[in-house]
Order: C-alpha cells, then sequence, then structure tokens
C-alpha cells in the first residue's frame, strides 16, 4: 500500500457512527466498517461504504483478554460480507478523550492473534482496526506486505474536515496576496485550499471561470480535462481565449478549407485555461488534460480528487462524474445553463442555469436518482455523428445551443462559493446542499428536493452499486 | 477496444434468450457489440416470416437503453399496407439492408431491463402490429 494510507468517509456515515459510539454514557462499544479502496500516487484511500454497528452486550461483549469484544459470531458474519463483496474489513471502537487517541497493548496484542487469519480469510483484505476518541481516530491497518498506521480520516459532507491521531501543530502563514480572503477563512483555511487537488471536466464558458476563479481562490492543484480547442464563437465566454487561440486568421475566411486549417490549429481549451491560472498563481500545480473523460485513463486521474466540477454538456459525461463520485467518495457539482425554446413559436422560454451538488451519501438523490441520465440519451451519445444522423436522433448535430457568458457566471459563482465554504468548514452545520435553479427572467431562485432511488447503481449500498467500491469497482468507461 | 463485461454478459444473456438460434457478434470499437440473431419467426402477417433482428449493446449498457432495431429491409405485410408508426427504413445497418424499429423504453431500469428482454419485447410488438 502506498503512504499516507487515509481513510474517507460521508458525513452521514460518520454521524451514525459517532452517535454509536458516543451516545454519552462514556462507555466503549463496537463496530465494524467495510470499504473499498482506492491506491494512487497520492497515498491510499479506505472508502468506507457501510458500518454495521455491534449490539452491546450481545455483539459487543466483555472480553477475556480486554474490557470489550465484538462476538466471533459477528466477527466471522461481517468479515464473510466483506470476503464476498470484495471490501475491506475493519473493526472499530472507541476510547475516551476528545483530540487524542491511540490504541492500547490489549488492542495491540488482539489485533496481532487475529488479523493474519483474518487476512487469509478475507484473502488479502486489507483489514485492520481504528479506535476513535470524540474529534481524533488513530488505525492499525495489516496487508499481506506489511503493517500500516492511518494516516487522517476526512468526513465529506456540507463541511468537509480531517481527523487525526493527535492535532496537527505546524501552521504556515499564509502568503501577503491571500491576506484579505484568509481573514474569512482563516490561514488554516488558505492552507487546506492550498492542498486540495481539484478537477475540472469541461472547459468551456462554465469551467473557464471556475477555473480561474479556483486559482485566485489559491487552490494548490487543477486537474483540467477537455478535448476540445477553441472555436470563434468560444471567444465571448471562454476566459482568457484569444483571437490567436482561436486561429481567427483562418477560421473566420470565407474559404471552406481554410476554416478547417483554423480549427485544426486552434488552441485546446485546456491550454488557455491552464495559461490564465498560471498567470494568476504561479504556483499552482496545473495539469491541462488533452482528453475525454469517457476514456478510463482520464478519468482514472479524478479518482483521487478532493473535488470535482463538471462543466461539460454531455449526458455521458454526467454518468462518468456521478459514477466517479459515489465510486472514489469525492464531492462534486455539476453546473450548466439551459436556454430551452418553445419548438412551435420559436420563442425562448424558461431559461434556467443549474447548480447541483452530489455528494458521495447514499439517499442525498444523485444525478442518477434524479433522471438526470436518461438511458436513452445515453444511447444516443454512444453514436458516431453520422449514424445519429441516420437514425434521425438529432435534426443538426452542427447546430449548438444557445450560450451566454453571464448564465454561466451564475450556476459558476455558486458552485465555487459551495465548494470554498465546504473546504473551509464555513456552511452551517448539517446543512443539506440541494440543487438549485435559477430562473433568471423571473429572477427566482429554487431548491430542488431530491429524488432517491433505493436500488440506485451509483449513490445506493444495494448489492450491485459502485458505491465506496474504489478501485475494485469498474468506471463506465471506454477501456 | 475490449468488450466489456456488462456487454459480455448481455450477449450472453440474449444467447440464452434465444436457444437454437444463431447469435452473430461484432465488436464495437467503444467497448459494445453488434449483435444480430438469425432466423426468427414472425408470424403470418408479414413475408417473408422469418427475420434477422439486429441492434447495438452500447458500451455503457446497463446504464444506456438498447435501442433501435433492425430487422430484414424486405419485410412486407401480407395484407400490402405499409408499415406503421415506430417502423422506418430503407437504410443501410451494418452492411445490412434493414428496417429501424424504434423502441425507446421510457423507463429503462438498468438493474433489470436486459438487451434480451427488450429484444424479445421488440419481437413481440412487431408480430402484434
Amino acid at each position: 500500500m502506498r503512504k499516507p494510507v487515509s481513510m474517507t468517509m460521508d458525513a452521514r456515515l460518520f454521524d451514525e457512527l459517532q452517535a454509536h459510539l458516543f451516545p454519552g454514557d462514556h462507555d466503549e462499544h463496537g463496530a465494524v466498517i467495510a470499504a473499498g479502496i482506492v491506491e494512487t500516487e497520492r497515498g491510499t484511500r479506505l472508502l468506507a461504504r457501510e458500518a454495521f454497528l455491534a449490539k452491546d452486550g450481545v455483539e459487543y461483549v466483555p472480553g477475556t483478554r480486554g474490557y470489550r469484544a465484538l462476538t466471533a459470531r459477528f466477527v466471522a458474519e461481517r468479515s464473510g460480507h466483506c470476503e464476498n463483496e470484495k471490501l475491506c474489513y475493519l473493526s472499530v471502537h472507541c476510547h475516551g478523550g476528545t483530540d487524542r487517541v491511540g490504541f492500547s497493548g490489549d488492542d495491540f496484542a488482539s489485533h496481532e492473534r487475529g488479523y493474519p487469519a483474518l487476512l487469509d480469510i478475507t484473502r488479502g483484505g486489507p483489514v485492520g482496526a481504528l479506535v476513535f476518541a470524540e474529534n481524533a481516530v488513530a488505525g492499525d491497518l495489516w496487508t499481506p506486505r506489511g503493517r500500516f498506521q492511518l494516516d487522517h480520516l476526512t468526513v465529506v459532507g456540507s463541511v468537509v474536515k480531517r481527523l487525526y491521531p493527535s492535532p496537527l501543530s505546524e501552521l504556515v502563514p499564509s502568503r501577503a496576496m491571500y491576506e484579505r480572503q484568509s481573514r474569512l477563512f482563516g490561514d488554516l483555511g488558505q492552507a487546506i485550499l492550498g492542498r486540495l487537488k481539484v478537477g475540472i471536466i469541461g472547459l468551456g464558458g462554465g469551467g473557464s471561470l471556475i477555473n480561474e476563479w479556483l486559482a485566485h481562490l489559491g487552490v494548490g492543484h487543477i486537474i483540467a480535462i477537455d478535448f476540445d480547442r477553441v472555436d470563434i464563437t468560444n471567444l465571448p465566454r471562454i476566459v482568457g481565449a484569444t483571437r490567436w487561440d482561436a486561429c481567427s486568421l483562418l477560421s473566420e475566411r470565407q474559404s471552406e478549407f481554410l476554416r478547417r486549417i483554423g480549427k485544426r490549429f486552434a488552441n485546446y481549451k485546456v491550454k488557455v485555461a491552464k495559461r490564465v491560472a498560471k498567470r494568476v498563481n504561479p504556483r499552482i500545480r496545473y495539469d491541462a488534460v488533452v482528453g475525454d473523460i469517457l476514456d478510463l485513463e482520464t478519468a482514472a486521474l479524478l479518482k483521487d480528487a478532493d473535488f470535482i466540477f463538471l462543466a461539460s454538456d454531455s449526458i455521458q459525461s454526467r454518468l462518468v462524474f456521478n459514477a466517479l463520485v459515489h465510486q472514489y467518495l469525492v464531492p462534486g457539482v455539476q453546473v450548466g445553463a439551459k436556454v430551452p425554446a418553445d419548438e412551435k413559436t420559436k420563442t425562448i422560454t424558461n431559461v434556467f442555469t443549474a447548480t447541483r451538488p452530489v455528494m458521495p451519501s447514499p439517499g442525498y438523490g444523485c444525478l442518477e436518482c434524479n433522471d438526470l441520465i436518461p438511458p436513452s440519451k445515453l444511447r444516443e451519445e454512444a453514436l458516431a455523428v453520422n449514424e445519429r444522423r441516420r437514425q434521425r436522433y438529432t435534426d443538426d448535430p452542427e447546430i449548438a445551443e444557445p450560450s451566454v457568458i453571464a448564465l454561466n457566471v451564475l450556476s459558476a459563482g455558486q458552485a465555487v462559493s459551495d465548494f470554498m465554504l465546504m473546504f473551509t468548514g464555513l456552511f452551517e452545520p448539517g446543512l443539506e446542499l440541494r440543487y438549485q435553479l435559477n430562473f433568471v427572467r423571473e429572477r427566482q431562485i429554487c431548491k430542488v428536493e431530491p429524488t432517491i432511488k433505493l436500488n440506485c447503481p451509483d449513490c445506493s449500498n444495494s448489492a450491485n452499486s459502485r458505491r465506496a467500491r474504489g478501485d475494485r469497482g469498474r468506471l463506465p468507461c471506454r477501456e | 477496444m475490449t468488450v466489456t463485461p456488462e456487454v459480455k454478459q448481455g450477449v450472453e444473456e440474449v444467447r440464452a434468450s434465444f436457444p437454437g438460434h444463431v447469435v452473430e457478434v461484432v465488436d464495437e470499437a467503444q467497448g459494445g457489440a453488434y449483435v444480430v440473431i438469425r432466423d426468427l419467426p414472425i408470424g403470418g402477417k408479414y413475408i417473408p416470416s422469418t427475420t434477422w433482428l439486429g441492434f447495438l449493446i452500447p458500451f455503457q449498457y446497463p446504464r444506456a437503453d438498447v435501442y433501435p432495431h433492425f430487422v430484414d429491409a424486405s419485410i412486407v405485410r401480407v395484407d400490402n399496407k405499409g408499415h406503421g408508426g415506430g417502423i422506418s427504413g430503407r437504410m443501410d445497418w451494418q452492411n445490412r439492408s434493414a428496417l429501424q424499429i424504434s423502441r425507446k423504453s421510457n423507463h429503462w431500469d438498468a438493474a433489470s431491463d436486459t438487451a434480451a428482454l427488450k429484444a424479445v419485447k421488440v419481437l413481440e410488438w412487431f408480430i402484434a402490429q
């Protein structure tokens, strides 16, 4: 396993576990977490999928060697479940205290007695144990290649927070340029933004705004994904794009041949975005990826992101985004603007912008649950343009939707603000991040109550769902 | 591009649902599969009374719907009426002259709908026209 080893857990599961471990009786309680796993250059993350709370006195009983222990039957059933589901088995208990926690000698002795056999039973695990205090966690993780300590736990909710075995002491003051904004979220908030890796899918109108604002906020690492080049019609929307990027000397000519040459030599949107971000913050780490999120190699670049912005129009990219969020427990947001027209009168109707936060919790209501990934559209987009024409599923794919920067700003601005408040801990506690639609002609902002599909293949814990499976699941991509 | 495990399973379910029929499978560039089921009986309303049934299982199956379906373009109705709504053609599909049957599933459910089930339903619908 690559170090550091961490765990990610959604806030609802964390709250459920905390309520079980710390009901106010100051006693010890136990549970088991079944988790997926993902390994990248940033380390190894365990992805908490389910918690099995042990009933006191029945499944968590006085131990023969230690104070309390999970019963053999409880361990056998849960480890069997983990083996069948290819998940990692992690036993959990609590100690007293608040900000510091560690295993006792008895704890370590029981790990040494039990975990070698459990590793065999679960076919390589990893297996291990977590011990919680109210605001701290430590972990002892066993793999066939050795033993590892848990570095930290990330809890993903409307506030993203980290728990460590003991408080971190080092705090570097913010750079002078961030003095004004760090008055809002402090040096710690600025430091948190500086260590984030953020993905942006689609660097058109909305994505280019997000890109520039993230650079201004001081985000440390951006990974921008888009296969498209700058077109002359993008110039009113893409931040920082120039006529030179669009090869306008050629692409504005009458000659079809010269226009084609111009399009071929136009700059990639991600290259423009990188230039913009670097101009704002020369220290930023920036990966400008000319690629398609539908390709596994490209999508996999985001599995260890801290947050993903989806600013692309296609339904296929929504499918992959929704899968990344839930399979790897990476929160994200989808942004877009819609300018519907009445087919008969050809007049514009309800113009709206959408900001849809997608949180990796079951029962939160994801893009799939809310019918925003229609199977028929996926089918149509899977066809080549000429096939689509032949099968008459589009009138003319060359005719693009209306798109205006002022509308992009509304959805992108809300999304970046949500992102900033999540990671700097400034949202009101317990806030539910609902989809937000802004009907601009009526100046009306609506929050959408989510629909929840109990057997959702992305966000539920049903047997076939990908939630928190990490590298042991498969993304819906081209391989 | 290799066929995805889900598409592979979809193809196996088609084979299992049409025993005794030749099922031709050609890999699609993105990981899907073009499937043709040969010699399917379509009842007394049509001449000829058998056809092949073809469709693409797209690479994002089962999240993506399976449609349209295609049948032999030479099929005509015995009563000499034209084919009704939902059937169009002729067109070229996978180097075959074909009629297109458009039966989009408005409530496609990735957990329960399959390419095999859809093929059976489309065939039943075509026979009932």
